[in-house]
């Protein structure tokens, strides 16, 4: 079965509704849970998430918010974070995402700014008792793909554009037939994927998933937590019938 | 073994990005950026020419409609060796030149210009408009968007706008507008002004004009340097260096170019890589606009006003100001995203050299010759001089290939003021 993996951003759009939202997810068709922490630079994230980043900035410490998002959402839950902020701490950062019970977690700027450390974190990440979920873009060098597909532990994350919600003109199924034939593992694809086509085309390629942010982050702007999860059954349904 | 044109000019443009060491750093938007730069780039560039800027195709393949006006202007540009300049330094290696101003501009420029304007007529635009220095990327883009019907702004750095008149002439020919940047239609232009009212102008302000202008008015910017997808397009250089080389039994063991933005360089060097060539790479600039050695790697925007993305480049800042050295083509601030990260991971080598050594060897190839460099070429010919002499202490008979990336015939003034001032 097609994976449906449900990005939003911890505390979005208030802390009452992103328990609610959490809690109906599973329910909805959502596989998998990412959550993204609000970064101090958010590097590859388009303006809708930017937005998020900055409603929740007000709500003061929701570190409280993400051990409770993961006890109700009852799927497993991703972290998506820059390892940027976490280098002077990574060790203690891990812990803190375990004691929430966690399950894995999700570094973009892994391989584009730390290539050299892959398989340092990799390890920590492993030895703190979570999962990786390595993130790769269409700049990543063929054989770095395909180490990345060997060590990945949940699935292989793959952001087709240079940043989150703009829909910058990419060739999708082609891009992913690329990484297709590279990796063996389970291929998630995500980043500026938000039309039904793009999907559609993903899933055509090769794909056996696909993560969704922007449009989600959107709705629940727009009509809050019952539009969010319509939209979440709405891509069930497109990943069950393509 | 005779060859014919068409066979020469490739069919399909070569991109490096797959064939890089470790991943190029995507472009980025700045921290607590107030717009999107990466949204805006789809209103300031052709829709197509953005795919490809994000392209990780190894090969793309080149329309029939711009393989077709790449022959129509006289690629493939011709690949000689130079003999005389080899008697002359007494050396065994043996010189070749892939000579780019052999085309109507008088430089590799146009190869990139050509597919930009065709795509932005295919998809409906009926102008463009972009930023030159040196001008010869003005000339470029006037020419390709009257070979297809578009109308054309170009904002030329003042300085250049004073010192060249010739190239605004040969603009106006090509049915070009021409504006000495900074202008007051921008507001780029008008901060320079309010700053300066005799500013000299840059490339990133008048990069800037050329952006906000194109975007005020609904056209298309087209991008000349820089930009991984220019690369790309300029791949025609060294992919008919190649089928040339192979054609007269060489493989090069030492490739050079110099480099302004690194379209010609990368045009020139890079499908060798992509051959998995063991040749010495060797990018060339001047000691005056010191980026290799003291530019730093980091995320940079390629426009002074920053309206464009960050990119991850060796850079001396957008806001350097660059002294008034002749090679008006090298005096940008940085260097494309992926030869930088070449020169960081040291596939590419670099040498910066000084005005006075430049007119040397600008003047011996000519002697030798015959053609006069462009100013910007001449710091790749005095890096095979370099690199001829060093074979010759070492008794080895290399072959050295370089690009010639255009002629001097516009820059004779400039010629005239070295002669005076570096009389030997």
């Amino acid at each position: 079965m097609r994976k449906l993996v449900v990005y939003d951003t911890l505390g979005f759009p208030t802390p009452q509704d992103f328990l609610k939202f959490s809690e109906g997810l599973k329910g909805a068709g959502c596989d998998i849970y990412e959550v993204g922490l609000p970064p101090k630079y958010a590097k590859y994230d388009g303006p809708v998430i930017r937005r998020s980043h900055q409603t929740v900035s007000k709500f003061g410490d929701l570190s409280g918010s993400l051990k409770e998002a993961v006890e109700v959402s009852k799927v497993p839950v991703v972290v998506l974070t820059y390892l940027e902020e976490h280098l002077d701490r990574l060790r203690e950062f891990l812990k803190s995402l375990r004691e929430s019970k966690v399950e894995g977690v999700l570094f973009p700027d892994l391989l584009i700014d730390f290539p050299d450390q892959l398989e340092a974190v990799v390890s920590k990440v492993r030895s703190e008792g979570l999962k990786n979920v390595i993130f790769t873009a269409p700049s990543v060098p063929d054989s770095i793909i395909k180490r990345s597909g060997e060590i990945t532990d949940m699935f292989l994350y793959y952001g087709v554009r240079p940043t989150t919600g703009i829909p910058i003109p990419v060739d999708v199924g082609a891009l992913i037939r690329r990484v297709r034939n590279m990796v063996r593992s389970d291929l998630i694809v995500g980043f500026g994927l938000s039309s039904e086509s793009d999907l559609r085309s993903a899933l055509r390629a090769g794909a056996d998933g696909v993560a969704v942010g922007t449009a989600l982050i959107t709705e629940l702007e727009g009509r809050g937590v019952t539009g969010g999860l319509a939209l979440v059954r709405k891509y069930r349904e497109i990943l069950d019938g393509a | 073994m005779e060859l014919n044109p068409r066979d020469i000019v490739p069919e399909f443009w070569y991109n490096i990005i797959p064939d890089l060491p470790r991943p190029l750093p995507p472009p980025r938007d700045p921290p607590g950026a107030d717009f999107s730069r990466i949204d805006l780039l789809r209103d300031i560039m052709p829709q197509e020419v953005l795919r490809q800027q994000f392209t990780v195709e190894r090969f793309v393949k080149i329309p029939e409609e711009v393989r077709d006006r790449y022959l129509n202007i006289g690629r493939p540009t011709p690949l000689l060796r130079a003999r005389k300049l080899e008697e002359k330094l007494r050396t065994p290696a043996r010189i070749y030149f892939k000579y780019e101003g052999a085309t109507p501009t008088g430089s590799h420029k146009i190869n990139a210009a050509i597919p930009q304007a065709y795509y932005a007529q295919a998809e409906g635009i009926s102008a463009v408009t972009t930023e030159t220095g040196a001008g010869q990327w003005g000339t470029a883009v006037a020419l390709a968007a009257s070979m297809f019907g578009l109308k054309s702004s170009v904002f030329m750095v003042r300085v250049s706008y004073e010192q060249k008149p010739m190239r605004k002439t040969i603009m106006n020919l090509y049915g070009a507008d021409v504006y000495a940047s900074p202008t007051n239609f921008t507001e780029a232009g008008k901060r320079a002004l309010s700053r300066d009212p005799n500013h000299p102008g840059s490339l990133g302000i008048a990069m800037s004009e050329a952006v906000e202008y194109a975007l005020k008015q609904r056209w298309k910017y087209l991008v000349g340097s820089v930009l991984d997808v220019v690369l790309l397009y300029q791949s025609v250089i060294g992919l008919e260096t190649s089928t040339q080389l192979e054609a007269v039994g060489e493989e090069p063991d030492v490739l050079i170019g110099c480099v302004g933005g690194g379209s010609n360089f990368g045009g020139f060097a890079f499908p060798f890589l992509g051959h998995g060539t063991k040749a010495r790479l060797i990018a060339v600039g001047p000691a005056e606009v010191p980026k290799f050695s003291s530019g730093k790697y980091e995320y940079d925007y390629p426009d002074e006003a920053g309206l464009l993305p960050m990119i991850k480049m060796l850079t001396l800042g957008r806001e350097y100001v660059p002294p008034p050295i002749y090679a008006g083509g090298l005096r940008y601030h940085g260097v494309a995203p992926s030869l930088s990260l070449l020169m960081q991971e040291g596939r590419v080598e670099w040498r910066e050299y000084e005005e006075p050594e430049i007119f040397e060897a600008a003047k011996l190839f000519s002697e030798t010759q015959g053609i006069v460099p462009a100013p910007e070429s001449a710091h790749a010919v005095k890096a095979v001089v370099d690199e001829a002499m060093r074979a010759k202490r070492d008794g080895e008979r290399r072959t050295i290939a370089f690009n010639l990336s255009g002629h001097g015939l516009l820059d004779l003034s400039n010629y005239e003021s070295m002669m005076k001032r570096f009389k030997s």
